[in-house]
């Protein structure tokens, strides 16, 4: 890092965080504090409701997706356009007429207090955890790649964070995090076109699509239907379309972005508007990594892009097999790179029978050096156990290092810890708001006036942060367990959806019912985690089915029906 | 709070159609590129 990047990096980030001081001063009321006086336009709620989802990992994990695994991530998001008009339809008008603070306030008005305060428990282990990890992960991989302290880099990001939104609650969250997703988006923008322009200068930015297609990485749609896959059209539309039901619908970090729409048009028009760019965002991000990925073809990549463990492993006992492997990598990449360079030579003349030749030549090669990495990354955690082999996460920040002028090293960095901080702020945001709403004002603290729950808001929003900023340097030790943390989402998100489902539509369902049905679906979906090949984004609908069925027989069990409770 | 109609295309039903054969052209035209260049 030169004295301009840590310029650009560090007065980037004391504009933001000043700027959500500024922006959120004068907060007196809960209503000002939690929800931004419910005054925020569309543009603002769409914004902030895409910075959320959009965290630090989004920017560096997914380029290193389509490095190795190509594009077809982006089907993941298919459902959620569909689930953008859902939601638009059904819980923007019902949150609004209601009034609701918390997503779960509003299951007391239609099941009762336990299953408020069962869900609103769920809420805050499930998002508090998700949110350390949102905090630890993009710490780890700077950390590592720059040579920085992890501690340090995780309290500092922690520390920046909690400064702004405690102070000024969700208003300073909505406004930083317009400018947070734009830094962010400008930084990959920048990164891409700088991976396209240091190509050779025989290959243009159409062949450079052309390689990266030949190789595989531009394998966007897959129409082939197979529930062990990850990605393809039907696991994103059916499964990503219950993932982002349950995200949008019943995790507060989300609700409350929308919930601050001045009226239900202004909220409806900022989740329409994720609806529309979303998914053409999420392409346009692999896509940076699609180029990445074709850059490496003529320039050599290293055999690991994860520093430590490429350190580790060169001082161990396996030093001299590593070695080995890199040698046998390096010789690969100049057979790559010739083949590539003909591929692309044939393709400008139009020699169909070179082309093919030359696609198969380096589809070949291309398997010989994924070959040599999976034993590079075999060997490293035969030297450590507990170290994470996989190293997709440090591609991008690599190549952003290597490659970039001084100056947007800064601004890329910048606009990796705007993302990381745009995300940890709702989650703090809505932990606090769920705290202080749903267990505070509701059991624990009732009748107290609006300037108190203010400031129990604001210590609830630090000792989020507290919780986050302890439990993200426990994280960063964990290793290869983070995936496994990142992952409890998936275990409650369907069955959440089920419990907001039934509340919605099925009126005549009770809460004990309910109950029922919740801990039914929770065993399915651990038994589908435990004996199945399904992949996880099959685990919501699993759930979501399971739990809306078992709460309707459950009720059908249970007699007298209950009288339906509420507003549905 | 009010429940007005969109800013644009007049109705809500129109807006939601919308946003999804956006999402129907997005995945043609994906598809499309998918097949181009692979």
């Amino acid at each position: 890092m030169r004295p301009i990047d840590w310029t650009v990096l560090a007065g980037t980030l004391a504009a933001i965080v000043l700027y959500g001081i500024w922006k959120g001063r004068k907060q007196k009321r809960l209503a000002q504090y939690l929800l931004a006086d419910r005054e925020m336009q569309w543009y603002t709620v769409a914004l902030s409701v895409m910075a959320t989802q959009a965290s630090a990992i989004t920017f560096l994990s997914t380029p290193g997706q389509a490095y190795t695994d190509g594009m077809r991530f982006v089907q993941f998001y298919l459902g959620l356009p569909v689930a953008m008009v859902i939601l638009s339809i059904t819980a923007v008008p019902i949150f609004h007429r209601l009034r609701v603070f918390t997503a779960y306030e509003y299951l007391e008005t239609r099941f009762g207090v336990t299953m408020r305060t069962l869900t609103a428990v769920l809420f805050l282990i499930q998002r508090g955890l998700g949110t350390a990890i949102t905090l630890a992960a993009p710490a780890i991989i700077v950390s590592l790649v720059l040579g920085w302290n992890i501690q340090h880099t995780t309290i500092v990001i922690g520390v920046l964070v909690i400064v702004y939104t405690a102070s000024g609650g969700t208003k300073a969250v909505s406004w930083t995090q317009m400018h947070q997703l734009l830094i962010a988006l400008g930084g990959m923008a920048i990164a891409m076109i700088i991976a396209i322009r240091s190509l050779p200068e025989s290959v243009g930015f159409v062949d450079a699509v052309r390689v990266a297609g030949r190789l595989g990485r531009i394998n966007v749609i897959d129409f082939s239907f197979d529930v062990t896959t990850p990605y393809n059209f039907w696991s994103g539309l059916f499964g990503g379309l219950m993932v982002a039901l349950a995200y949008f619908g019943t995790d507060q970090s989300q609700v409350q972005r929308y919930l601050t729409g001045e009226t239900i048009t202004q909220s409806r028009l900022g989740l329409l508007f994720n609806g529309f760019v979303k998914v053409p965002m999420q392409f346009f991000i692999l896509f940076a990594g699609a180029m990445v990925f074709v850059f490496y073809q003529f320039v050599a990549p290293p055999l690991s892009f994860n520093p430590v463990q490429r350190a580790n492993i060169t001082s161990s006992r396996y030093a001299s097999e590593y070695q080995n492997l890199e040698q046998t990598h390096l010789r690969t990449f100049e057979e790559k790179r010739a083949a590539a360079t003909g591929l692309v030579d044939a393709m400008n003349v139009k020699d169909v029978a070179t082309v093919e030749r030359r696609t198969i030549e380096l589809r070949g090669l291309q398997k010989r050096d994924d070959e040599t990495r999976s034993a590079a990354s075999a060997l490293i955690r035969k030297n450590d156990p507990s170290a994470e082999p996989a190293d997709t996460d440090y591609v991008f920040l690599t190549f952003v290092m290597q490659n970039l002028p001084a100056g947007l090293v800064g601004l890329l960095l910048a606009a990796v810890f705007c993302a990381a901080m745009s995300a940890t702020a709702s989650g703090l945001n809505s932990l606090a708001s769920t705290s202080v709403i749903d267990v505070w004002k509701r059991l624990l603290w009732p009748n107290r006036t609006d300037h108190q729950y203010v400031v129990i808001s604001r210590w609830m929003t630090i000792f989020w942060g507290v919780f986050c900023i302890a439990f993200a340097l426990y994280a960063t030790q964990l290793g290869s367990l983070i995936v496994a943390v990142n992952r409890i989402g998936s275990f409650f998100y369907g069955t959440m959806l089920a419990i907001f489902l039934v509340a919605f539509y099925a009126k005549h369902v009770g809460e004990k019912a309910m109950i029922a049905g919740a801990l039914i679906a929770e065993a399915a979906v651990l038994l589908c985690w435990r004996f199945t090949d399904m992949a996880w984004l099959w685990w919501n609908v699993v759930g979501c089915v399971v739990g809306v069925i078992a709460a309707l027989v459950a009720q059908m069990l249970l007699s007298p029906l209950p009288a339906a409770r509420g507003e549905g | 709070m009010n429940d007005d109609k969109p800013p644009i295309l007049g109705t809500w039903r129109r807006l939601y159609a919308a946003v999804l054969i956006n999402l129907a052209v997005l995945v043609a035209l994906f598809y499309a590129f998918t097949r181009a260049f692979e």
